[in-house]
């Protein structure tokens, strides 16, 4: 009897389900014009951006705005370069973020590899120190930093500069890491390394660092881009214009010079800030979402 | 053996250790004790630093500026993470379903990921400014304005919001939308499949999946998207800085602008020090929550 109440129901939902169709393909409707409206918010302004370096200066002030550009051009890549050393920018960052990827991956890799496997006495309060320290906003750090790197007489120098990204990068990858050894890597493997006579570190770096690849690429691709992305640092840190990276020139840009006769000009400024983060993006964009996923969703 | 390991463990965890306490905990801690300090860059020659209790605080409490920033950085985060999340869930929602195209849709979200902050500001800068505005003249277009709408410059309030503030937060929620929507995919990709197979046998339509299976079930994960949102927005700085220097009006000021401006350009570090302070205070409830669950597992 329960069964064919049951029965009964199912026919009768299913029936109502079909009669609703129409409401179902308004509200599909529905989805799909706000899906459409969000993608236009997503991708206008880079569109923007690439259509208004690709235009004259002449073009650029038209009132109302031209959505497609009337003539094509690279004059406004010329005239950038020109009003600011933007291949010098771009090269100071390319070492900044790079060194700074690099550094704090290693040292990060080895922290987060004995917080996920081994139990030690105070491993609970190191983890509650760089969880709280990911946690301290940027300002409250601001001052004393820069006053300490003045200290050490490394203001305008591309190494404080690395030094304090590292105070940022850092806690960030031990947990994304930590995450990651945990859910991906089998203890099994470094356990019969060991048994095989292998040292601890040994079964580190010659057993879980091989295949830990994905992760690693994608920890040090977010501290390359956490690094390529910053401005405030660079801004108080450095401020001679040889040393700038690009964000910081970006800005500086923008305050003597942007008014609207420069601003093609400076769109293009802006698109080659992006190229470099762009080629990266494309390149791992497949471990990313799958080194992140395994950090953050435990 | 035992004390080999743990020697061995220590090794490891030491460098990161010491780079975070002297980039983490010290500046922390150091900020606090500048806050009780006069710490007045044009009077440290003559005067030092004296010790003077919470002479800072009081200050700011009794400045304008400082009480517009604070309810500006509440506002600023309450809207940038209630949108976020709101439009984060529908598009993971979208992107987590078969459909033509699929994966050029997800590449397309993932765009604002690789542009740097300082390019996203300047870019949508040169996209408000009034006269030659694409949505202005969208909008116009469609007959649903008469006068270009002065996205950064209009001074009028309508309580603790105006509209150079929304602009501003807008920008910030364009660039904070693929790391919560990929955050909430790899949420949703995480839950049982059986159990919306079992809500559609029932007849449950997709709006009841959503609200009765699909978000208690990513409470978990919502928790945390939350803590980071928060965290992040109460301690922004870099858009609101390049777009508008907290201005016009100070109505588009935030905190962390504010404590950068009164150190650079005010050369009172003690104030700086006593605004980052409040930042501190702010995100201390969300943070401590936030350790609590992830120290669970």
């Amino acid at each position: 009897m329960d069964n064919s109440m049951t029965k009964q129901q199912t026919s009768q939902r299913a029936g109502k389900k079909r009669g609703f169709r129409p409401v179902t393909l308004l509200r599909n409707l529905f989805f799909v014009a706000l899906g459409a409206l969000v993608l236009i918010y997503i991708l206008l302004p880079f569109y923007w951006m690439i259509k208004s370096s690709f235009q004259t200066n002449i073009d650029i002030r038209a009132v109302p705005p031209q959505w497609l550009p009337k003539s094509l051009g690279f004059s406004a890549y010329e005239r950038a370069t020109i009003i600011i050393p933007v291949f010098l920018y771009l090269k100071n960052s390319l070492i900044v973020s790079s060194v700074t990827a690099v550094v704090s991956t290693a040292v990060a890799a080895t922290a987060a590899y004995v917080l996920a496997r081994y139990r030690f006495p105070g491993a609970t309060w190191i983890l509650i120190i760089i969880l709280f320290t990911q946690l301290v906003p940027a300002i409250t750090r601001l001052f004393p930093i820069y006053f300490l790197i003045q200290d050490l007489n490394l203001l305008n120098t591309h190494v404080g500069l690395i030094f304090t990204y590292l105070g940022f990068s850092i806690p960030y990858a031990v947990l994304l890491l930590r995450g990651f050894f945990k859910s991906s890597i089998p203890p099994e493997l470094e356990e019969a390394a060991v048994l095989d006579g292998c040292s601890l570190f040994g079964a580190f770096t010659r057993v879980v660092l091989p295949i830990s690849l994905p992760g690693i690429t994608a920890v040090s691709v977010f501290t390359f881009l956490g690094a390529w992305n910053d401005f405030l640092w660079a801004n108080i840190l450095l401020n001679r214009g040889n040393l700038k990276t690009i964000q910081v020139g970006l800005a500086g840009f923008s305050g003597e010079l942007g008014g609207v006769q420069n601003m093609n000009a400076y769109m293009a400024a802006c698109v080659m800030a992006t190229i470099p983060a762009m080629l990266l993006f494309f390149m791992v964009q497949r471990y990313m979402v799958g080194g992140l996923s395994a950090g953050a969703i435990k | 053996m035992n004390w080999r390991r743990n020697l061995f463990c220590y090794l490891m965890v030491a460098p990161a250790l010491i780079i975070v306490g002297i980039l983490g905990i010290y500046p922390m801690l150091d900020t606090l004790r500048i806050s009780f300090l006069q710490y007045d860059l044009l009077r440290v020659m003559s005067e030092g630093t004296p010790f003077v209790g919470f002479a800072n605080y009081r200050e700011i409490f009794q400045d304008e500026r400082f009480l517009l920033s604070t309810m500006n950085t509440i506002t600023f985060v309450v809207v940038v993470v209630g949108i976020l999340i709101i439009l984060g869930l529908l598009i993971a929602e979208m992107l987590n379903r078969d459909f033509l195209g699929r994966g050029a849709v997800r590449t397309a979200v993932l765009v604002p990921w690789f542009i740097p902050p300082v390019v996203a500001s300047m870019v949508w800068t040169w996209m408000f400014q009034t006269d030659r505005s694409p949505i202005n003249h969208v909008f116009r277009s469609l007959g649903l304005i008469e006068r270009n709408i002065p996205f950064l410059t209009d001074i009028t309030t309508y309580g603790p919001i105006n509209l150079p503030l929304l602009a501003v937060s807008s920008v910030r929620i364009w660039h904070g939308i693929p790391f919560v929507v990929i955050f909430l995919l790899a949420g949703l990709q995480t839950l049982p499949k059986d159990l919306y197979e079992a809500a559609e046998i029932d007849g449950a339509n997709a709006i009841q999946k959503f609200f009765n299976i699909t978000i208690p079930l990513l409470k978990p994960v919502l928790s945390i998207l939350l803590t980071l949102l928060v965290i992040g927005g109460l301690g922004h700085f870099e858009i609101n800085y390049i777009m508008t220097r907290g201005g016009p009006r100070d109505l588009t000021n935030i905190l962390s602008v504010l404590a950068y401006q009164q150190a650079f350009s005010f050369q009172r570090f003690d104030l700086a020090a006593a605004s980052s302070m409040i930042v501190l205070l702010l995100t201390g409830p969300v943070a401590y929550i936030y350790i609590r669950d992830q120290l669970k597992d």
